[in-house]
């Protein structure tokens, strides 16, 4: 059974139709790439798939569970898990901090525990803060980790945002261009380390990203978007080919 | 074990540091003792309010409605019941600010659950308008004494009581950031769309956060409606609400450390201008030129301090020494203008009680401390053993 399947999601913002009936699939353990020229509309799926906007037609099923228009923060104890193409950290907070809250989701203690400051709230706080360590050393932060987190450079603020959604564990991981303002380095460096959450953490993972080399390097299929709507779809070397995907990118030949 | 005992512990000594407060002020005058216990009130409420706008994040600047809410909901239980209770007064009073907080609490929910999906200014202005509307209903019900204000019965006055709802206030909002519950709520405050998309329930952190901070609000309230023994809704004006925002601000926006210290701070401060008496013992005069020396010397001393913390290449040493240098700069600045001004004829005749002139001080205080530390005295910290000794340690540099 798939993971996540989108039918025919569609939305429209008065008469802009962002997102023209995409449909694709993700099978649990894959490394999906969401790929399109600027304003092709892949954020916005994104932001469906989250709950951030209710798709206005078609359905998005999670699970064998219909999630079109469900609110954000159930969706993500459903087990899908993001980061932003415009980094959204915690600034105020420390990196450890922000992971914890990542972590939240997962706290089964009450406000009244934690407003007496009672051993349950003290214990989960404690175990998140332990949890939150190790993922730290995952994405190598831990060395940072009482830096707020509004003073990292922007590759560690972008692992970070990876962190903290990997600490809601969740079975789906959606990276909104996570290699964006990246030098060569520590994106060999993400590469490995996308590799390695999907291999040693179990999550399958579906990501937007503008570096061609990056997704044809990590991805096993690969969905293009243009103008909203899905030009082709395939592995990596298909998709090179395309002729559609190389217009969109470059323009028809004239 | 040793949890249970530290907690205790703590427990007892804050109990006793207030009983202790009581009595000490017991043997000064009224006037000391009204002013120990409106810094208290001040105290619970601009630490609640920080919870909400500091903590939360959600601006809200009409605390003053559900502090109301409180004072008429525990004066009109007193005038009704008290009597019929038989309770001792101590004991009727913890009543009257559980009811107060209870009532306050509702309120802060009924208005925050449709009000918390907006944002910002716009937050700001529902609240303010609840404000009001709160105001203005009391002005016209003749039940509460309309705009005559009412009579509570009995009067109630315990400093005890005051500061231990303060100190539960302080105590709570502590406790919630220590652990991930608060943790979530500042998520919020930082950011809504990815605090959600990590799983916090937003609209409960902040309709939680509201429903607290309004309660405390209420108890301060209900315990305000005691201690004055009459109250009317001018007691509880849009200037209020304004005075308890500026208290967070002013320390800090998120810190209760902050909030505690500027609600003692800016409750005491026109107090202190008040009865300022000069040296013969009548109230203190200067003349006009004086006045506009203390002026010039304030604006000289905010100028130099300002460019130097904006220079970002000097040394911390360097820093101390200009802000010192400006001081006394000032000083002698204003020793000198006002050894000039005051050959002015008229300048010199011109008298002014200094006492008159407390809203004015009180106001350039602000502008002053606004215009050199933006983000509040106290930023985000919060005061700690570990705190202290990390002021001696240098600024730690992030390696990439």
């Amino acid at each position: 059974m798939s993971l996540l399947k989108l039918d025919a999601a569609t939305i429209k913002f008065g008469g802009l139709v962002a997102v023209n009936a995409v449909s694709f699939e993700l099978n649990k353990g894959d490394l999906f790439g969401l790929i399109g020229p600027n304003g092709a509309g892949k954020t916005t799926t994104f932001n469906i798939v989250t709950g951030v906007y209710k798709p206005t037609s078609g359905t998005i099923t999670f699970k064998g569970r219909s999630i079109g228009g469900t609110p954000s923060n159930k969706i993500a104890s459903l087990g899908i898990a993001r980061t932003f193409q415009n980094i959204r950290l915690f600034k105020a907070l420390s990196v450890l901090e922000n992971v914890v809250v990542g972590g939240y989701l997962r706290h089964n203690t009450g406000l009244m525990s934690a407003l007496a400051y009672l051993p349950p709230s003290i214990n989960e706080t404690n175990r998140l803060k332990a949890e939150a360590m190790e993922l730290l050393k995952v994405v190598n932060l831990a060395h940072v980790a009482d830096v707020r987190s509004a003073d990292l450079s922007y590759g560690m603020q972008r692992r970070l945002e990876i962190a903290r959604a990997m600490a809601t564990q969740p079975e789906l991981l959606l990276l909104d261009e996570p290699a964006a303002g990246m030098n060569p380095l520590e994106k060999e460096e993400l590469l490995v380390m996308v590799k390695k959450i999907r291999d040693e953490h179990g999550m399958t993972v579906l990501l937007i990203e503008h570096d061609m080399r990056f997704v044809m390097n990590l991805c096993e299929k690969i969905v293009v978007l243009d103008h909203g709507e899905e030009i082709a779809s395939g592995p990596p070397s298909a998709i090179r080919n395309d002729p559609k995907v190389i217009a969109a990118y470059l323009g028809e030949a004239v | 074990m040793k949890f249970w005992l530290i907690r205790l512990l703590s427990v007892a000594v804050a109990i006793l540091g207030c009983v202790g407060l009581q009595v000490a002020a017991g043997s000064q005058s009224d006037y000391v003792q009204r002013l120990l216990t409106l810094a208290g009130l001040y105290v619970t409420l601009s630490v609640s309010l920080n919870l909400i706008n500091g903590i939360t994040g959600q601006f809200s600047i009409g605390h003053a409605a559900f502090y109301q809410v409180g004072a008429y909901l525990g004066g009109f239980l007193s005038v009704r019941f008290f009597h019929t209770s038989g309770l001792p007064p101590i004991p009727w009073l913890i009543v009257t600010l559980i009811a107060g907080a209870a009532g306050a609490a509702i309120a802060g929910f009924v208005v925050g659950l449709p009000s918390l999906r907006l944002k910002g200014d716009y937050l700001a202005i529902v609240t303010l308008g609840f404000g009001e509307i709160i105001r203005i209903q009391v002005q016209n019900t003749p039940a509460l004494g309309g705009s005559y204000g009412m009579n509570v019965e009995p009067k109630i006055t315990s400093i005890a009581v005051v500061w231990l709802l303060a100190i539960l206030c302080i105590a709570i909002c502590r406790n919630l950031l220590k652990t991930a519950t608060g943790l979530s709520f500042l998520a919020v405050r930082e950011d809504e769309v990815a605090s959600s998309a990590m799983g916090v329930n937003v609209t409960r952190a902040k309709v939680s956060a509201f429903v607290l901070g309004s309660a405390f609000a209420g108890g301060a309230g209900a315990l305000l409606a005691s201690f004055e023994g009459f109250i009317t809704p001018a007691t509880f004006g849009m200037d209020v609400s304004f005075i308890i925002l500026t208290m967070v601000v002013l320390g800090g926006t998120g810190s209760i450390t902050g909030s505690v210290v500027s609600a003692i701070f800016l409750s005491l401060l026109p107090e202190y201008l008040r009865g300022l008496k000069s040296a013969s013992g009548g109230p203190l005069t200067l003349t006009g030129a004086t006045v506009v020396a203390y002026m010039v010397a304030v604006v000289v001393a905010v100028a130099v301090i300002r460019h130097v913390y904006q220079d970002g290449g000097r040394t911390k040493i360097n820093r101390l020494l200009w802000t010192f240098g400006a001081l006394i700069g000032a000083v002698i600045v204003q020793i000198i203008a006002s050894v000039a001004l005051n050959k002015i004829g008229p300048m010199h005749e011109k008298q002014i009680v200094i006492n008159q002139l407390r809203m004015v001080i009180f106001a350039v205080t602000l502008i002053v401390l606004m215009l050199l530390r933006p983000q509040g005295v106290f930023a985000h910290h919060e005061f700690s053993w570990t705190w202290l000794s990390k002021l001696r340690e240098p600024k730690k540099e992030v390696a990439a």
